[in-house]
């Protein structure tokens, strides 16, 4: 990993009327860094993502990315959200490649990507297929794959698994940790999953229930393939849980 | 909660600069154009207005009275044409056999509007009241089956499985699940039908009255005053208006358990 | 536990085929077990392999196509309040408050009011709702509507209640709550459920006993009896032991 800041948030602040939301958030992300944001059920997590994609004005603060005020519109960010918005009237095959063509990539590096890519998340057997005959697993395999096949500078993530069942998250896991080594993605991944976060993450941004603020940041410098019954991993896992459990 | 008021604040003031724009451009175009010939000024129109609440409209009748007349007659065809569309919009929704046999019959009858249904009137029922009632009828009828119907078509199956597990007969299930689920539903078509009806009494005072909103505009007209024409269309205005917005209340008291937040 | 317990439920051969125009589907083949007084049972499977349709088949919305299914000694052939139902979604009746919801069933089978609204206090209280009795559905969070629905099954009193993936929507920290909620109710109102879920560790953390279904056609593929102590530590290397062999057999019945 470099020691390159890719993302810089510096006192982000964003109150909804009365109510404060975000608090004088600041930190960084390294490139190639994956960053796993976890919060009590209810913290300003939607809030501060959508801040990050520039959704609402934030009251205060900035935010950069490579340097240059965060801007979706001119800068090369993916998204993925817990809803699987696949287009339905596009093939796999057409679905993924879709962000290159509007970005004008041409016909050979598209075609390169999108089957490298297809590969990896095991969907090359269904490129043919249409959104309606796909798994909800399959759908989730194909946002993932979009999102990497424009080899983004930040893919952001807020809470991609939270419905799928426990078995089928490890092996998408698994894929989306192999997906991002092997393109060097700087990646922001939101989520409620305390275990999930530790098995994903180099770091662990802990927030606080409303107003939000940074709780505590964690290294998290465990060996990968990470295994979920090992001990220093419980540890890690009791430690956030330690700082979060309200329930 | 600050810059909502502010929000509010602008958006009324803009409204009102349109009202009073109108209102201007009307003015100038009766004084200063041949518009004049064809219309009265707002100002006329509003001091012909406040004279008739006291004094009569044609033999005996004033303003308000003309409108308690039109507004009575909304009232018995509206609430003849609930009674029958909540029945047979629910009846058909639920029950297949009243579905076959019914839904063609409606299908045909629907489209036709319900000025169409003023001569047959006339003909069956003469030019009382009856024939009105049935005009009105008829105008809010068809859309509260219509919404009806489609609320009773789209209740929740689970739901009705929850209740019966939880032990309730057929007919608990249909007052306790049915009715409550089909209420929105009702109350869409009882807007549209209610707004409807306040149309279909004008048409139906128009062709054969002597008394009613309506029957002074047509009064106006044939006297060639058209400052009565105008005091007959503005009450209409503000009184239909008024009646939707009674409804709009009366349906946030009724569904309360639809409102999010506090 | 001793042999002569009461069985409360007993599948026997059970089938189920759904007939359609697109052809027939075997959800279900050949699905025996049974389900003893008091026990808390989990069905546990992967995706969508027709646990919800077994809890459909007992509680009588629907009817197996071969064998049959005996509840405390009655074949099933209907719905009965004898049996209550917590969903997924939360299935409130949204037009009435939360009393209203909770106290529902008794009041369909005529129990005197103020019998009833006492009994619906006891498990509004019960799942930590005192104080919005008078509240509608839609202002409730997610986690709050669910209990509602757990009130509203156990006001019946039913002698078994089925949860068909009660906290599949939550969030994995609601879910940890409601839980340790189901696991206080129970232990407070005894009463013999079955719980289906797809979430391991939700299994392992309230079971008495594990049945690991086959996926489709749905039948019985393991059983495990978990005996550890309660309340149960998410993260004790017992419970993770447990929990990587049950995924590990999950994956051999894909």
């Amino acid at each position: 990993m470099s020691e390159e800041v890719m993302v810089s948030v510096k006192n982000l602040t964003k109150s909804f009327g009365d109510l404060l939301v975000l608090d004088d958030i600041s930190f960084d992300v390294k490139k190639h860094e994956f960053l796993c944001i976890v919060g009590p059920t209810g913290c300003g997590k939607t809030t501060f993502l959508n801040s990050l994609t520039k959704l609402y004005d934030i009251d205060r603060g900035a935010i950069t990315l490579g340097g240059q005020p965060i801007d979706p519109k001119k800068q090369n960010i993916a998204y993925i959200f817990q809803e699987y918005s696949t287009m339905e009237w596009l093939t796999v095959e057409e679905n993924i490649s879709y962000g290159l063509r509007i970005k004008h990539v041409d016909k050979q590096t598209a075609r390169q990507r999108v089957d490298h890519v297809m590969n990896i998340v095991g969907l090359s057997k269904y490129a043919n297929y249409y959104p309606r005959q796909l798994s909800a697993s399959m759908l989730q395999r194909v946002v993932i794959a979009r999102a990497f096949a424009v080899e983004p500078e930040l893919l952001l993530m807020d809470e991609p698994y939270g419905q799928l069942d426990l078995q089928l998250k490890y092996h998408l896991e698994d894929e989306l940790i192999n997906l991002w080594q092997t393109t060097g993605t700087t990646v922001i991944f939101i989520t409620h999953n305390i275990e999930e976060a530790v098995y994903l993450s180099d770091r662990i941004l802990v927030l606080t229930n409303k107003p939000t603020k940074i709780k505590q940041s964690l290294t998290n410098d465990l060996p990968r393939p990470r295994k979920v019954s090992a001990p220093d991993f419980i540890k890690l896992r009791n430690e956030v849980t330690d700082l979060i459990k309200w329930w | 909660m600050k810059i909502k008021l502010k929000e509010m604040g602008n958006s009324l003031f803009f409204s009102l600069i349109g009202i009073a724009a109108i209102l201007i451009l009307w003015t100038l175009g009766v004084k200063f154009t041949s518009v004049g010939l064809l219309l009265p000024t707002p100002l006329e129109v509003l001091q012909r207005m406040a004279y008739t609440f006291s004094n009569a409209i044609g033999r005996e009748l004033t303003l308000p009275m003309h409108l308690a007349v039109s507004l009575r007659r909304v009232v018995i065809g509206f609430s003849l044409a609930s009674v029958c569309g909540v029945v047979l919009g629910i009846a058909m929704g639920r029950f297949r056999m009243v579905e076959a046999v019914c839904k063609p019959l409606f299908e045909l009858v629907r489209p036709i509007p319900s000025v169409a249904w003023i001569p047959l009137a006339i003909v069956w029922f003469g030019i009382g009241e009856t024939a009105k009632t049935f005009i009105i009828f008829m105008a809010g009828f068809v859309n509260i089956v219509v919404n009806t119907y489609a609320g009773a078509k789209q209740v929740d199956e689970n739901m009705l499985g929850v209740a019966y597990m939880l032990g309730a007969n057929e007919i608990q299930a249909f007052f306790h699940v049915v009715i409550p689920s089909c209420v929105p539903y009702i109350f869409a078509g009882m807007q549209v039908g209610l707004s409807t009806c306040w149309m279909a009494v004008l048409a139906a005072e128009m062709v054969s009255s002597t008394e009613g909103i309506g029957w002074t505009i047509t009064a106006g007209q044939e006297n060639g005053d058209m400052t009565q024409i105008f005091v007959g269309i503005i009450a209409i205005a503000v009184v239909g208006l008024l009646l939707a917005v009674l409804m709009r209340w009366a349906e946030r008291v009724l569904c309360r358990w639809r409102v999010r937040g506090k | 536990m001793s042999e002569t317990r009461k069985t409360v439920i007993e599948c026997k051969h059970v089938s189920k085929t759904f007939y359609s125009m697109a052809g027939d589907n075997l959800v279900v083949s050949d699905l025996n077990f049974n389900v003893y007084e008091n026990e808390f049972v989990v069905l546990f499977g992967p995706g969508q392999c027709g646990k919800s349709t077994i809890l459909n088949l007992i509680s009588g919305l629907e009817s197996p196509t071969g064998g049959e299914i005996v509840v405390s000694g009655e074949k099933v052939s209907g719905p009965s309040p004898k049996r209550g139902m917590v969903y997924q979604t939360t299935n409130l009746f949204m037009w009435y408050t939360v009393m209203q919801n909770v106290e529902f069933g008794p009041k369909m089978q005529g129990v005197p009011k103020k019998i009833r609204r006492e009994r619906a206090q006891k498990y509004i209280d019960l799942v930590g709702l005192n104080g919005f009795e008078n509240q509608f559905p839609v202002k409730l969070s997610g986690g709050m509507q669910q209990r509602v629905g757990i009130a509203r099954a156990y006001a019946n009193e039913p002698e078994l209640i089925c949860m068909d993936e009660p906290f599949g929507h939550l969030d994995a920290q609601t879910r940890y709550l409601m839980e340790e909620e189901v696991e206080r109710i129970s232990n407070t109102a005894r009463r013999t459920v079955v719980f289906v879920t797809n979430n391991a560790e939700e299994a392992i953390y309230l079971a008495d006993r594990i049945i690991l279904l086959h996926n489709c056609p749905t039948s019985v593929h393991k059983e495990y009896t978990v005996d550890l102590p309660r309340p149960r530590d998410y993260t004790s290397p017992e419970f993770l032991a447990l929990r990587e062999q049950i995924t590990a057999d999950m994956d051999n019945t894909l």
